[in-house]
């Protein structure tokens, strides 16, 4: 199958859904704003119900992200002419003896393939906001107040329009990978041309796409993302009122929000010694990222003297500040040069 | 310690409690020097500099962090013992402690006695830990239950690991091999810590099972 024509329905099939999940959104968010503002609970099955079909809509497109990663696999592999491989592997060979870290030599039998995980590019905001779906769907189900339903539903709404306004991933399929790989596949290079493009696409193969930390590293912040999100709604609540209910709810998702914090800062740690060498400690990234599982860690230790009146406010004031401080670290990649700049 | 609270009760100010608003200060001061080093890094344009001055950057990060990671490691070397000794003891053992690292600075440096109180807390933390999984009842705890106390002295015993592991980072091998041996400690702790009634739970129903 033609790859263009495989982005193409990707980008057809794409687009419906998320427009699907947008306007369903829409409605949940106006839904909740009412149940928000309500003493009593406005059609809040119905405000289940489309939280459901949000959530089965969200992964109905996860799937079609996982099929198109799939058909690059199967598409893209990095071929080259037999005569090149034993002067490549040469070169290969003479970088690895000076590097902590070795290429694998080229097998033309099983030529490199790209393994893209799922939250490359604007991916990672449509898994991370499918997660927070998710969980909202569940934290929706536990509560049984219909204000703090109603705000869970207007946090979903608002990630929806952001997805659909500035970060869509079914408008323009992996723009930077299909970019990066455009002259490779493009033909017409001469054998020089071709080694000089090998090496240039292949260590961000290597240290990029294909490498397994891609597959833990990311996904955990971005669960983590979502439960953050979760308790900064019921920290809100905290603040206004003294509900054990909300506040155990709350505590529950910023358990599972720092595992996968801590776990997911931990399984960074090699993968950046590896790409990077030892010249990325004190990066911008890494101050936040230690920042925010900072005060994390100090809002999981004042929960435990929450009892105390001043306490509690405390804790709650933190748990809005762990959002805070996980937005600031996340726009950080935008405004902060470095490593793991986004700019 | 973090998870050892699935059911709030209500707890008198307590010598606990100042250890945990001196974590929280000290945790809050160590979250404003990552901030000024962001604004710093950004701002002295340090991505675009040779590796000598990129290097100089995070000597000097270090060197301001240094007194508040030594903050942190003295905090948690009274934090261990307290899980084996009484209030008077523990008092008596901070002391004792004190002395021995004023000794070590005098003598061979700072680095080195945080190395020796490392050591000293990482020895306690696994006697805490295997009294703790031998189901060890004197241990002080805030919270009962066998799984909360052994998710939590392995948690704790991560923690312990990855900062002394930080002085490994050139013997990268040994490095990583602790590292390793850290991260498996805090996810195991933190199951164990954060969901230890499930984890009471499944053993049960599998005794159960088993009979």
């Amino acid at each position: 199958m033609n790859l263009a024509l495989l982005t193409t329905q990707f980008s057809q099939i794409g687009q419906i859904l998320i427009s699907l999940i947008l306007v369903i959104s829409v409605l949940a968010g106006a839904l909740g704003m009412l149940n928000a503002a309500s003493k009593q609970p406005v059609a809040i099955q119905h405000a289940q119900l489309m939280l459901l079909l949000i959530n089965l809509l969200f992964l109905v497109g996860f799937a079609l992200i996982c099929w198109l990663h799939y058909r690059i696999y199967l598409t893209l592999p990095l071929q080259l002419p037999k005569e090149m491989v034993p002067w490549l592997n040469q070169e290969i060979g003479t970088m690895n003896a000076t590097s902590a870290y070795a290429f694998p030599l080229f097998d033309p039998s099983h030529p490199p393939r790209y393994i893209i995980p799922l939250w490359v590019e604007n991916e990672k905001y449509y898994f991370w906001f499918m997660c927070y779906a998710i969980m909202a769907f569940l934290a929706f189900r536990r509560s049984s107040s219909h204000r703090l339903q109603g705000t869970l539903l207007i946090f979903a709404a608002a990630q929806a329009l952001i997805l659909f306004t500035a970060a869509n991933p079914f408008n323009d399929p992996l723009p930077k990978f299909f970019s990066e790989i455009r002259a490779w596949f493009s033909g017409g290079l001469n054998p020089m041309q071709q080694f000089g493009e090998f090496m240039r696409i292949y260590p961000k193969m290597i240290f990029y796409y294909n490498t397994p930390y891609m597959w833990l590293h990311p996904p955990m912040l971005f669960l983590s993302y979502s439960a953050i999100t979760i308790t900064f709604i019921t920290s809100g609540f905290m603040l206004l009122q003294r509900d054990f209910e909300i506040e155990t709810l709350g505590y529950d998702y910023a358990k599972f929000g720092y595992f996968m914090l801590t776990l997911g800062m931990l399984l960074g740690y090699p993968w950046a010694l590896q790409a990077w060498g030892p010249n990325w400690w004190w990066d911008p990234k890494i101050c936040s990222s230690i920042m925010m599982w900072a005060i994390y860690s100090t809002f999981l230790h004042t929960r435990l003297y929450a009892n105390k009146r001043s306490m509690w406010y405390f804790t709650s004031i933190l748990g809005i500040l762990c959002f805070v401080a996980m937005v600031f670290t996340f726009v950080s990649s935008f405004y902060f040069p470095g490593e793991h700049t986004f700019q | 310690m973090i998870g050892a609270q699935h059911v709030m009760t209500h707890k008198k100010t307590s010598y606990d409690f100042f250890l945990i608003l001196a974590t929280v200060v000290v945790l809050a001061i160590i979250s404003g020097i990552c901030v000024y080093g962001m604004f710093y890094f950004k701002f002295a344009q340090l991505q675009n500099m040779a590796p000598a001055i990129k290097g100089a950057y995070m000597e000097r990060m270090n060197q301001i962090v240094s007194p508040f990671i030594i903050a942190l490691i003295v905090i948690l070397a009274i934090c261990v013992p307290k899980r084996l000794l009484p209030t008077g003891w523990l008092n008596r053992f901070a002391l004792v402690l004190l002395l021995l690292i004023g000794v070590v600075v005098w003598f061979w440096g700072v680095v080195m006695a945080l190395k020796v109180a490392l050591c000293v807390t990482l020895v306690l933390q696994c006697l805490v830990l295997v009294l703790a999984l031998a189901g060890n009842q004197r241990l002080n705890f805030e919270k009962k239950g066998y799984w909360l106390r052994v998710g939590s002295s392995c948690m704790h015993l991560g923690l312990i690991l990855f900062i002394l592991d930080l002085f490994f980072y050139k013997q990268q091998t040994l490095h990583l091999a602790l590292f390793w041996v850290c991260t498996v400690a805090t996810v195991l702790g933190m199951i164990g810590c954060f969901y230890s009634p499930y984890l009471a739970e499944i053993m049960v129903r599998r005794r159960r099972d088993g009979q």
